[in-house]
C-alpha cells in the first residue's frame, strides 16, 4: 500500500516537473513579446514625449504584467536621485533583482545589459538606434523560443510522466 | 545653508567634498571638474585644489583628478539619467539642476551649418552653485525708489561675472513683490513684479513652480527668449515691475524700451564693469545715449568683500557703498 503511494508520488513529480518546463517553454516568447513592446514604447517616450528616463520607465511598468513590470518600475526606483546610481547600474541592479522571476535566459538578459549601459547616454536619433537594436535581438530571441516552445513545449509534458514513471519502474 | 546640490556628484567627489571644512563647504561658489586634471573649487573668491582626502593644496600634482568614470557618472546624474532631453541644454552649454544651480558644459561641439548643435565628448564641467541670501538687495534697494512717483526706477545693474548679480536680482524681486524695501523707511505695498528668466537661474524653476522665494506677487516665465518674454509679459501678465538677467542684444534692447513706454519698471542686468563699457556695446549703448535707465549700479568685489555705486540717468556718481548683509557673505 504504502509502496503505491509512493510511486504515484514520484509519477505525481515528475508530471508536475514536466508541467512546469513546458510552461516555461511557453511563458518566454510571451515575455519576450512582451519585453519588445516595452522597448517600442521607450522608443516612443524618448523621440517623441523627451520623457526623462525614470520616468519613462514607470510610465511604462504600468502598462506591464510582473514580472517585467516590477523590473521595470525597480529600476525607475534606483534611478531615484537619493541612490545616487548611475542609469547603467540601476538598470543592471534592477536586472539582477528580478530577472529569475522571468522565464527569459542569457542571451535576452545581455541584451538588456547592453541596452542599459547606452540608455540615456546620448542624443534622441542615436537613443532610438540603441533601442531598436536591442529590439532586433530580441525579435531574433523571439523566434527561436517560439520554435522551442514548438518542440519542446508538448514533448517536455509527456517526458516528465514518462520520467515520472520510469524511476518508479527502476524502484520496484 | 542646504547641500542639496552635493546629491549630484558621484560618491567618490562626493565624500572628498563632504571632508571639507564645513566653514569652506557652505560658501563654495563653484566646484570645476575636468577630466584627468586637478579637481577645483572656489570659494570667497580664491581657488583650491582637492586631494584624494579632501584637503586643500594649491599643486596640481597632488591634487585628484577626476576619471572618465567620474565625469560620466557626474553628466548621467546631472542629466537626471536622460541626455537626449537636454539637446536645447547641450546647445546653449549648460544646465539648469533643481535647485536652480547651473552647471557649465566643455568638450567637442558638434557643428550643423556652422551653428552649435550639441556638445559631445563631455569632459568639462563647472557647477556654479545658487544661493538665495535674504537681504543681498537691502541696501541698494531704498536708492532704486522714486518717492514722489511710488515706483522703482528703471535700472540697470553691471557687474563682471560672479559677482552676485543673479542673487541680488531675486532678493530685490522677492523685496518688491512683499513690499519689503529693504533698509529704508519706504512703507508701501508689494508691487507686481514679472521675472523673465531665459536660464531658470533667477528663480530656479522646476515645472514652472519657483524652487526660491521671488515672492507671492511674482510671475515667472521660465526659459523663455528675454526679448520675448518682456513682451509676453507686458501683453499679458501686466506687471508694476519687470525683471530680466543679462541683457545684450539688439532685441532685447528693443524689448526694454517697449517697457518703458508701457510704464513698467525694468530692472535689467548686463555683463560689464562700467557704464563706459556699455557705450561701446552696439545694442545697449542706444539705451544710455537715450537715458532710458535712470540709476546704474556698478557691482564690485575684492575678495569676500562685495560694494556696489550708484550712478543717475546722467552717469553722475550718486552713491558708493558696501552691499550684503553683514558679514559680507559670498554669493555666486
Amino acid at each position: 500500500m504504502l509502496k503505491l503511494v509512493g510511486a504515484l508520488l514520484v509519477i505525481g513529480a515528475g508530471t508536475l516537473a514536466g508541467f512546469y518546463q513546458a510552461q516555461q517553454f511557453a511563458v518566454r516568447p510571451r515575455q519576450l513579446r512582451e519585453l519588445i513592446l516595452a522597448l517600442q514604447r521607450l522608443e516612443t517616450e524618448i523621440s517623441y514625449g523627451f520623457t526623462p528616463l525614470p520616468d519613462a520607465l514607470e510610465r511604462i511598468s504600468a502598462s506591464l504584467r510582473d514580472p517585467l513590470k516590477s523590473l521595470f518600475a525597480q529600476a525607475a526606483q534606483y534611478m531615484r536621485p537619493d541612490y545616487g546610481l548611475s542609469a547603467e547600474d540601476s538598470i543592471r541592479k534592477a536586472l539582477e533583482d528580478y530577472w529569475k522571476r522571468t522565464s527569459m535566459k542569457n542571451a535576452e538578459r545581455e541584451v538588456m545589459e547592453q541596452l542599459g549601459g547606452v540608455l540615456g547616454t546620448s542624443d534622441r536619433q542615436d537613443q532610438m538606434k540603441h533601442i531598436a537594436l536591442a529590439a532586433q535581438q530580441l525579435k531574433h530571441e523571439e523566434e527561436a523560443a517560439r520554435d522551442d516552445q514548438a518542440k519542446y513545449e508538448k514533448m517536455s509534458k509527456s517526458l516528465g510522466l514518462l520520467i515520472g514513471a520510469l524511476i518508479v519502474i527502476l524502484i520496484f | 545653508m542646504t547641500l542639496n546640490w552635493l546629491g549630484l556628484f558621484p560618491e567618490s567627489v562626493k565624500r572628498m567634498l563632504l571632508n571639507l571644512p564645513s566653514e569652506l563647504l557652505e560658501h563654495v561658489e563653484e566646484v570645476r571638474i575636468r577630466e584627468e586634471r586637478p579637481l577645483e573649487i572656489n570659494s570667497q573668491g580664491r581657488y583650491h585644489f582637492l586631494d584624494r582626502n579632501g584637503g586643500l593644496t594649491l599643486r596640481p600634482e597632488e591634487a585628484y583628478k577626476p576619471t572618465r568614470e567620474d565625469t560620466h557618472r557626474l553628466l548621467d546624474l546631472i542629466s537626471n539619467h536622460s541626455l537626449y532631453t537636454m539637446e536645447e541644454e547641450l546647445r546653449k552649454g549648460f544646465i539648469t539642476i533643481p535647485g536652480g544651480h547651473r552647471v557649465g558644459l566643455a568638450g567637442r561641439t558638434v557643428l550643423s551649418g556652422g551653428k552649435v548643435e550639441h556638445i559631445r565628448d563631455i569632459s568639462g564641467f563647472n557647477v556654479r552653485i545658487a544661493k538665495e541670501i535674504r537681504g543681498a538687495a537691502d541696501e541698494m534697494l531704498p536708492h532704486l525708489l522714486d518717492r514722489k512717483r511710488k515706483r522703482v526706477m528703471h535700472t540697470l545693474i553691471l557687474s563682471p561675472p560672479q559677482h552676485g548679480k543673479t542673487t541680488l536680482l531675486r532678493d530685490l524681486a522677492r523685496q518688491i513683490s512683499y513690499g519689503q524695501w529693504g533698509a529704508g523707511t519706504v512703507r508701501w505695498p508689494g508691487m507686481k513684479v514679472g521675472i523673465v528668466d531665459e536660464r531658470s537661474e533667477i528663480a530656479g524653476c522646476q515645472r514652472g513652480v519657483p524652487g526660491f522665494d521671488v515672492g507671492p506677487r511674482t510671475d515667472v516665465l521660465d526659459g523663455c527668449p528675454k526679448a520675448e518674454g518682456m513682451m509676453m509679459m507686458i501683453r499679458s501678465m501686466s506687471p508694476d515691475v519687470l525683471i530680466v538677467d543679462e541683457i545684450g542684444r539688439a532685441e532685447d534692447a528693443e524689448a526694454v524700451v517697449e517697457a518703458l513706454h508701457a510704464g513698467i519698471s525694468v530692472i535689467a542686468t548686463a555683463h560689464g564693469s562700467s557704464v563706459q563699457d556699455m557705450r561701446g556695446r552696439p545694442a545697449l549703448s542706444g539705451l544710455i545715449e537715450n537715458r532710458m535707465f535712470e540709476m546704474y549700479a556698478v557691482l564690485s568685489r575684492t575678495g569676500d568683500a562685495r560694494s556696489f555705486k550708484l550712478y543717475d540717468g546722467g552717469q553722475r556718481t550718486l552713491q558708493s557703498a558696501a552691499s550684503g548683509p553683514p558679514g559680507g557673505d559670498a554669493y555666486a
